[in-house]
C-alpha cells in the first residue's frame, strides 16, 4: 500500500493536518493508536454518560471581523464555518493566590487591566509596557530560550504581580519548570488573557466527529487501532511505517504528531536531545446533581490558584502538589445548553516516578487514586464552598492514565521541555507537529498540523 | 482562457477563502494581501486550488508572481492557453 502522506496520532493537531491535506488531496490516511480519536482532548462514557478528557476550555476566542486571528485563520484553512462550532464564550476565569491576592478577567481585556490597575498601582506602568511588548513582538522567529520570568520581573519589579501572570499560562502551556521561553509566554497571553476562552455547546466529540466528517468528506482515511511499532527509514529518507499487525505502508511524506522523543523511537534512532524532566498532572473530574450552587464562585469558569508562599510549577516531590492547580467549572461558559449534572475539575502538578512506582500493585494505585481525589476536595471546597455531599460520580487521571491513552511519555501533556518550532527533525521527508512542535492548547495544536503541512507539504507535491 | 476569465477565476478562488472579501475597492495593480488581509497561508490557497481545478504546478519560487490581480492575470496567461 503507498499514500502521499501518513500522519501519526489521530489528535487535534493530526486532525487538522489531515483535513487540510485532504481539501486538496483526498489521499491521506491517518493512523491512531486508540480506539478513538482526539488524543488527549477526547472523552469516554460512564453511567452512560460522556465525560471529556482533557478539554477545560479552548483559548484563542476571536470575534468573526478579527481575520488574522488565530482561531478564525484556523477555521479558513480548514473550510470550517464559524456557525458549524457553536462557540460558548467563557463567563469570568480568576487567579487566586489564597489569603493574599486575586485577579479578575474575561473575554474583554479591559476587565483584567482595571484589575491590574487596581490591585497593583505602583506595577501598572510596568503591566502596560508589558503589554506593548506583547503586541509587537513576533513570537513565532525561532530564537533559544530567552526566560520570560526575567523580561516580565524586569518591566513590573513586583513579584507577585509576575507569578500571578505566570500562573495560568504555565498550568494551560508550560513544559518546563519555573519558567517559560519568551515565545511561549507570549503566544500564550495572547492566547488567553487578550483574547480569552471558549467552548463547544456540545462536548468535545462534537468538535472531533465534525473534524471527521469534514476530513472523511474529502475523501480522507483514518485507521484507529492502528498502532505504528516502526518507521522504516534509509539515511534521512523515510519509507514508510510499520504496523503493529506487521502491515507495512509506504509514503512520500510522514507527518508525525506523537513527540520528538516518540518519534526517535519509531524510528530506532537514539533522541539527539538532552532528556530533561518532564511535567506530569493529575485530575479529578467531580461530577455534582445540576442544582448545586457553589456560594464562593458561584459563576467563574476557571480558577487557577495558589495556596503557597511561593508560587512554584515544577515536578513536585511527592506524588501531587496541592499547593497550586487549576478548578475548572465547565458548565460556566455563556448560555450552555442545560447538562444533567454540572462538574468540577481539579488539576495539579504530579510526580510521573512515583506513580509509576504503584503500577503494579492495582489495589494501592487505585486507593491512592482515591486519596488523591479525597485530597484534592477540601482546596476545590475552601476555594468554591462546599459540594462534597452533592457529589454523585468521581473519577480522577493519574500521569499513567494520561501516557496509557494518549501515548505522551511520561503522561506529560505538555511534552517535552524543548520544542522544534520547524517541525524539522533532520529527515528528508518527516516532519513534527503538534505539542512537541510548539503550538500548545486546541487551536494552537491544529495551527501547528495545517502550519506544517503548509510550510513543508503541500508546496512540494 | 481569456485574462476577464482569469480575473474572475482568482476572485471566485479568494472570494472561497473569505467569503466577506471586499472586492468593489480592490485595485488590481496593487498586492492582493494587503487589501484583502490575507496572509501567507491563506494566499498558499490560491496557489492549491489552482492545481486542484486546473492542474497547474506552480513553483515556489514563482508565488511572488501571485502578488497583484493584475501580476496573477499576467502569469497565468500563457499557463492557461487551452484551459
Amino acid at each position: 500500500m503507498h499514500i502521499p502522506l501518513v500522519i501519526i496520532g489521530g489528535g487535534l493537531s493530526g486532525l487538522a493536518a489531515a483535513l487540510r491535506f485532504a481539501r486538496f488531496i483526498p489521499d491521506v490516511l491517518v493512523l491512531e493508536k486508540h480506539s478513538r480519536v482526539g488524543g488527549l482532548n477526547s472523552y469516554y462514557y460512564r453511567n452512560n454518560r460522556l465525560f471529556e478528557t482533557g478539554l477545560h476550555a479552548i483559548t484563542n476566542y476571536a470575534p468573526p471581523k478579527v481575520k488574522s486571528a488565530p482561531l478564525n485563520r484556523l477555521l479558513r484553512q480548514l473550510k470550517i464555518k464559524r456557525s458549524e462550532l457553536d462557540l460558548h464564550q467563557q463567563n469570568q476565569s480568576e487567579i487566586r493566590f489564597l489569603d493574599c491576592e486575586s485577579l479578575v478577567f474575561s473575554n474583554d481585556f479591559s476587565l483584567f487591566d482595571a484589575e491590574v490597575a487596581a490591585k497593583f498601582p505602583a506595577g501598572h506602568d510596568g503591566f502596560l509596557k508589558l503589554l506593548r511588548l506583547i503586541n509587537e513582538y513576533d513570537p513565532f522567529q525561532p530564537l533559544p530560550f530567552i526566560s520570560a520570568r526575567k523580561i516580565i520581573q524586569e518591566h513590573l519589579q513586583d513579584q507577585l504581580l509576575t507569578d500571578m501572570l505566570l500562573c495560568p499560562l504555565m498550568f494551560y502551556g508550560s513544559s518546563i519548570e519555573d519558567d517559560m521561553d519568551l515565545g511561549q509566554f507570549i503566544i500564550m497571553f495572547r492566547a488567553i488573557f487578550l483574547e480569552g476562552m471558549f467552548r463547544p455547546g456540545g462536548t468535545i466529540k462534537d468538535l472531533l466527529d465534525l473534524l471527521l466528517k469534514h476530513y472523511q468528506d474529502h475523501g480522507g482515511t483514518i485507521r484507529t487501532k492502528a498502532a505504528v511499532s516502526r518507521i522504516i527509514s534509509k539515511g534521512s529518507s523515510i519509507h514508510g511505517v510499520e504496523l503493529a499487525n506487521g502491515e507495512e505502508i509506504s509514503c512520500d511524506y510522514l507527518l508525525s504528531t506523537i513527540g520528538s522523543e516518540e518519534t526517535f523511537a519509531l524510528l530506532e534512532k537514539p533522541y539527539p536531545g538532552e532528556s530533561l524532566p518532564r511535567l506530569g498532572f493529575v485530575e479529578t473530574i467531580f461530577e455534582i446533581q445540576a442544582e448545586t450552587i457553589l456560594p464562593k464562585a458561584a459563576d467563574r469558569t476557571i480558577i487557577f490558584y495558589n495556596a503557597a508562599e511561593k508560587f512554584t510549577y515544577r515536578q513536585p516531590d511527592q506524588l501531587v502538589d496541592f499547593n497550586s492547580g487549576v478548578i475548572c467549572m465547565p458548565q460556566n461558559f455563556q448560555d450552555l445548553p442545560p447538562r444533567p449534572f454540572k462538574e468540577v475539575r481539579t488539576t495539579h502538578l504530579a510526580n510521573y516516578d512515583q506513580w509509576n512506582s504503584l503500577k503494579n500493585d492495582k489495589s494501592s494505585y487505585n486507593s491512592t487514586k482515591d486519596n488523591i481525589a479525597l485530597n484534592s476536595l477540601p482546596i476545590a471546597e475552601k476555594i468554591l464552598g462546599n459540594f462534597a455531599e452533592n457529589i454523585v460520580y468521581r473519577d480522577t487521571f493519574t500521569p499513567l492514565t494520561i501516557e496509557r491513552f494518549t501515548a505522551k511519555k511520561k503522561g506529560a501533556i505538555y511534552g517535552n521541555p524543548v520544542k522544534i518550532k520547524d517541525g524539522d527533525i533532520g529527515y528528508n521527508n518527516l516532519y513534527l507537529a503538534g505539542t512537541d512542535q510548539g503550538f500548545l492548547g486546541i487551536i494552537g495544536s491544529m495551527l501547528s498540523g495545517v502550519s506544517i503541512v503548509n510550510q513543508h507539504i503541500l508546496p512540494c507535491l | 482562457m481569456t485574462r476577464d476569465a482569469i480575473k474572475d477565476l482568482i476572485l471566485e478562488i479568494i472570494e472561497d477563502i473569505d467569503e466577506d472579501a471586499d472586492f468593489e475597492t480592490l485595485q488590481p495593480e496593487k498586492p492582493l494581501r494587503d487589501q484583502l488581509d490575507l496572509d501567507s497561508m491563506d494566499f498558499l490557497d490560491i496557489v492549491m486550488e489552482l492545481r486542484k481545478r486546473h492542474k497547474l504546478q506552480i513553483p515556489e519560487e514563482d508565488y511572488p508572481e501571485l502578488a497583484t490581480l493584475d501580476s496573477c492575470v499576467n502569469y497565468l496567461e500563457p499557463l492557461l492557453t487551452d484551459a
